[in-house]
């Protein structure tokens, strides 16, 4: 049987994200380039998930982007919403997923899914950084560690240390007082983390939360925020290991049901 | 080019430049005065053989001067009244007509009167009792003041029947634009919402006599068309201001018709007439105040009717979702939202909120939770 | 009598402001109606009607100065609250939603008392009460003035409402109006007014015979019992007790007094230590604060009445606020001001760019600002605030050096 291939291509704000599908159902190739929107990142990207499973653009039935620079390539079938995107891939991930909470560069998402997994209700980060990625880039910068590290620090810690600012700048400033006074860098980060959550729970609560709740996106992949987030909203948060790939794929997954219209 | 579309062309003419039309109007010896929101009685002014020009801040604008007077936590639109009459934009209007309805424009009456002293500045403070008696006479008694300072910029007095004219001239104006609301929302295909918004925004820039000559024409064109199946969405905006040109651009192409609205600087300013059967002119538009309602920025006696009146609103146009544009910082609004969103869920009715500000460029944000909607609301059809 | 003399005043006055929450609570339990009132409605009418009523202000700073501010609030948010709204209306609105506090429990209202002079937000707040509790709201509209004289067509619209909310206190609670107890409460009233005034008056002294901040404190009583006869005999009381210290050279300021500012604002209540902190340590007494003339409600008729209901520090204009403003730091000898940027409060910082600048003119004194919220404490940085307070401070001294003065001890 003719096997149809789909990519899905997630153009953010800070990274740039491509999964190919086949018949809609399994992965056989990603990608992942660390710069997004406006860089060389969407074209890296592209080429490296295409040479992974040694396919070309020509053998793609169908190819859709999403995210904040889904407008930039011309050559593509069409875009979509990554809050659509992202609905689409929790589900395909978590059949049970009635809330999505995304987390990525500059926005933070909640999303609420049917039981068919169709998107019925959304809300996004109001005004400004905190509660988003570029919150925890802040703050591992003051830190002067990386980001990666702020999930094994958080495990470290053995009580918190309140971070209070909603604002990022007197968040920061409330970060170098506490290093200032030789507070223990893994329970700042513990705090750090419960900022996070702390705005992003608000988003979800305004939005209303319904089990099973998925988190997706880049920053899912830091569990100390995924714990923090459980303990604010006192439920377990399911995540994959595909997190960061949800709106490529979730694209792709949108690319093959338009191929068989 | 038809007809129709030589008319919408004209009217997007006027909002892309206001100057253009205020120095018209001098080159043509009349004086303008400009009126800050909200609910300013413009009857008077025109009564005063002055043109009022309504001033709602300036989409895309950019605070600079006026921040020795603000710090960043207020609304655009008041930030963006005093920057331009910090900057020159607003020189050539004779005076300002200035109303202190929310907990920004407090402190901004006090702000533009001081910073820009050279517009007279007319002071007027509505009353939030504004049904019973002496509500009625405080309004009175305010707009009498209006009234006179007006006489003395306009440098002769302001008779009865000319009050009772522009009362006239008025409701025929609000008649016309509400019917074209009604005929727009018969109609994307033929207006979008891009030009919706200027029909409705360039009635703050011309004489209103001369609006609904050009506005009857093309409701009468709207009127004669044939009716053309929407296949997209369509949907009421709430909100203060939207007249954003991207924002209602990326309406436009997500297939969005706008068939009615609960905005301040469109609807809602439109709503009410002033009783032309009512002898004393000054206490025909003290009744038309009294009589307004439904509104964030005012009382309302009976405590909760606004969500109930956005449904009704919903269901007569055949809407299927709401778009509230949430003006950031804006307290009437925000105040008044988990309000509206109940009223909204208890209803079935889906809706967005997006937060807007007269100084965003980037648009990433509400186009994405406009593009979500729209799919959302085509699934669901 | 030997027994009153031995209470200090403030515990006088801390029981005055507890009575106030008893007495709603023991009302509750009685089956009668209790209400809340914003902060400036006439408390003569409910008082005079014989009905307890309980201050959501109040208890939103209470709640706050003891570190519930932000739970509550976050399921003010919850309810979809914009955390750009008043701090002290989404603390409110959570309670009235069923959000306990036990930090200062309150009862819930059977009617709410909107007056909106010290602010528009007032409106939708009380609205939105009403609309939670499903009680009836009775609304005094003072509008904005834009002149320092309030004229007579202010004063009949406010007289108009006043009457109209005498008539519907009347119908909700089934007590009739008895304009015997009203004189008497008017009485009480002004007697309560003066007092604090009178107590206010002691800043003028140098060195203050009490530290400034007490009347952070002290407030809640002018707030909440105005009408009752012990919050003027407790006033009074204090004011006989700074009588004293004037006449002992003591002072409830235990600090070196090198400096005196006027705090502009309301404070920050979950950060009143910290806000007290670099203060005490660079020995700056606060010996001026916009609240005392503020709550000064004397007069003697009911045109007067009406008028004096018509001055809060957001319903007056620019002019009479400087006014204000000036006069009690005159008064009070400031030689600097301290500028709270209330995120919580737009009327009340929309003013104080332009206000500053008066002050700097005027006054020919250093004046700074900080950024603060008076019950988020999410919108506060203790860094920020210490840096502004010690360049306050620095300039202080060079003013006083330049001006070839001693410090005053």
């Amino acid at each position: 049987m003719e096997k149809i291939y789909t990519m899905g291509i997630d153009i953010g704000s800070t990274a740039s994200k491509c999964i190919i599908l086949k018949d809609g159902k399994d992965i056989i190739s990603k990608s992942l380039i660390e710069v997004g929107a406006g860089t060389t990142g969407p074209t890296r990207a592209i080429k490296a998930v295409l040479d992974e499973c040694n396919l070309s653009k020509e053998d793609m039935s169908y190819i859709l982007a999403t995210g904040y620079g889904r407008n930039s390539i011309d050559w593509i079938d069409s875009e979509m919403s990554e809050l659509s995107c992202h609905a689409k891939a929790a589900y395909f991930l978590f059949p049970n997923v009635r809330t999505v909470i995304d987390i990525g560069g500059q926005d933070a998402k909640v999303l609420c899914i049917s039981d068919k997994g169709m998107l019925t209700n959304f809300a996004m980060n109001d005004k400004c950084a905190a509660g988003t990625g570029r919150f925890l880039d802040v703050m591992a910068r003051v830190l002067e560690v990386k980001l990666d590290d702020l999930e094994s620090l958080s495990a470290e810690s053995t009580k918190v240390v309140n971070i209070s600012s909603t604002c990022t700048v007197f968040a920061e400033s409330e970060v170098i007082s506490q290093l200032a006074s030789n507070s223990n860098i893994c329970d700042i980060v513990r705090g750090i983390h419960k900022s996070v959550a702390g705005r992003v729970a608000g988003l979800a609560k305004r939005v209303g939360i319904e089990d099973d709740i998925v988190m997706t996106g880049g920053v899912a992949k830091n569990k100390g925020v995924v714990i923090a987030l459980e303990e604010e909203l006192g439920k377990k948060i399911y995540v994959s290991p595909l997190a960061h790939y949800a709106g490529a794929l979730g694209a792709a997954i949108f690319a093959y049901q338009k191929s068989q219209k | 080019m038809s007809r129709i579309d030589e008319l919408l062309s004209e009217f997007g003419e006027i909002v892309i430049s206001p100057r253009k039309q205020l120095d018209k109007y001098l080159s043509q010896g009349k004086k303008a005065i400009g009126c800050f929101p909200y609910y300013v009685p413009e009857e008077i002014v025109y009564a005063a053989d002055m043109v009022p020009f309504g001033i709602w801040g300036q989409t895309g604008g950019t605070i600079n001067a006026a921040k020795e007077y603000f710090a960043a936590f207020y609304c655009t639109i008041a930030q963006l009244n005093l920057e331009m009459g910090l900057k020159g934009t607003l020189d050539g209007l004779s005076g300002v007509i200035a109303s202190p309805m929310c907990d920004t424009l407090r402190p901004f009456t006090q702000n533009f009167r001081v910073a820009c002293p050279q517009f007279p500045f007319v002071f007027l403070a509505h009353p939030q009792n504004r049904r019973p008696g002496y509500g009625v006479d405080f309004t009175m008694a305010q707009y009498t003041n209006v009234k006179d300072k007006l006489e003395e910029i306009g440098g002769k007095p302001i008779s009865d029947e000319s009050l009772k004219n522009a009362i006239k001239v008025y409701n025929d104006s609000r008649a016309s634009r509400r019917n074209f609301v009604k005929l727009a929302a018969k109609h994307p295909e033929l207006v979008n919402a891009t030009q919706r918004s200027a029909i409705l925004k360039s009635a703050y820039f011309t004489l209103k006599s001369e609006h609904t000559v050009l506005l009857n024409e093309l409701n009468a064109l709207l009127e004669k068309a044939p009716v053309v199946e929407w296949k997209g969405i369509k949907i009421v905006t709430s909100g203060i201001v939207l007249d954003s040109p991207s924002l209602l651009e990326i309406i436009t192409k997500n297939n969005m018709a706008i068939v009615a609205d609960d905005v301040a600087h469109e609807s809602r300013a439109i709503r009410i007439d002033a009783p032309e059967n009512e002898e004393n002119p000054m206490k025909a538009l003290a009744l038309q105040f009294a009589a307004q309602d439904y509104d964030t920025l005012l009382y309302d006696p009976e405590i909760n009717k606004r969500p109930g009146y956005i449904v009704d609103k919903v269901k007569e146009s055949g809407a299927q979702g709401v778009v509230i544009m949430m003006m950031q910082f804006c307290d009437p609004e925000e105040m008044e939202f988990p309000s509206l969103k109940k009223g909204l869920e208890e209803a079935g009715i889906p809706y967005v909120k997006i937060g807007i500000d007269q100084q965003m460029t980037d648009f990433g944000q509400a186009r994405t939770s406009l593009q979500a909607f729209s799919d959302m609301l085509s699934m669901q059809k | 009598m030997l027994e009153n003399e031995k209470v200090p005043a403030k515990l006088k006055l801390r029981a005055v402001a507890d009575q106030v929450y008893k007495n709603a609570w023991d009302a509750k339990k009685r089956g009668e109606l209790v209400g809340w009132s914003s902060s400036k409605f006439p408390a003569e009418i409910a008082e005079t009607l014989g009905l307890a009523v309980c201050y959501p202000e109040n208890q939103a700073a209470a709640i706050s100065a003891k570190h519930g501010g932000q739970r509550m609030c976050e399921h003010a948010e919850a309810m979809g609250y914009d955390n750009d709204i008043c701090g002290y209306a989404r603390i409110n609105l959570a309670y009235a939603a069923g959000h306990e506090a036990e930090e200062k429990p309150m009862p819930q209202p059977d009617f709410v008392l909107c007056c909106n002079n010290i602010c528009n937000c007032m409106t939708k707040w009380y609205e939105n009460i009403a609309r939670i509790r499903n009680i009836p709201l009775i609304m005094i509209d003072v509008p904005y003035n834009n002149t320092v004289e309030v004229d007579d067509h202010h004063v009949a619209y406010i007289r108009g409402q006043f009457d109209d909310a005498i008539k519907q206190l009347e119908k909700i609670s089934g007590r009739t109006w008895d304009e015997k107890k009203f004189e008497q409460v008017c009485a009480n009233s002004n007697r309560t007014a003066k007092a604090w005034l009178k107590v206010c008056s002691y800043c003028q002294y140098k060195p203050s015979p009490f530290s400034g901040f007490d009347l952070f404190n002290h407030m809640a009583v002018v707030v909440t019992a105005r009408c009752k006869v012990e919050a003027a005999e407790a006033f009074e009381a204090l004011a006989q007790e700074l009588e004293q210290n004037l006449k002992d050279g003591k002072s409830t300021w235990k600090y070196a007094e090198t400096h005196r500012i006027m705090f502009e604002g309301i404070p920050c209540w979950p950060q009143l230590q910290a806000l007290f902190k670099p203060l005490k340590e660079k020995g700056i007494n606060t010996t001026a604060v916009v609240y005392a003339p503020a709550f000064g409600f004397v007069y003697n008729n009911m045109d007067e009445m009406m008028k004096a209901y018509c001055k809060a520090p957001n319903s007056v204009c620019l002019e009479t606020g400087v006014e204000w403003r000036e006069g009690i730091c005159r008064e009070n000898k400031v030689d600097g001001i301290l500028v709270h940027y209330n995120r919580s409060c737009k009327p009340w910082s929309g003013y104080m760019p332009e206000m500053q600048r008066r002050f700097r003119k005027d006054l020919d004194v250093p004046v700074v600002g900080f950024d603060g919220d008076q019950a988020d404490p999410r919108n506060f940085s203790e860094a920020q605030y210490n840096t502004r307070v010690e360049g306050l401070f620095e300039v202080m001294e060079e003013y006083t050096a330049r001006k070839g003065g001693d410090h005053n001890e």
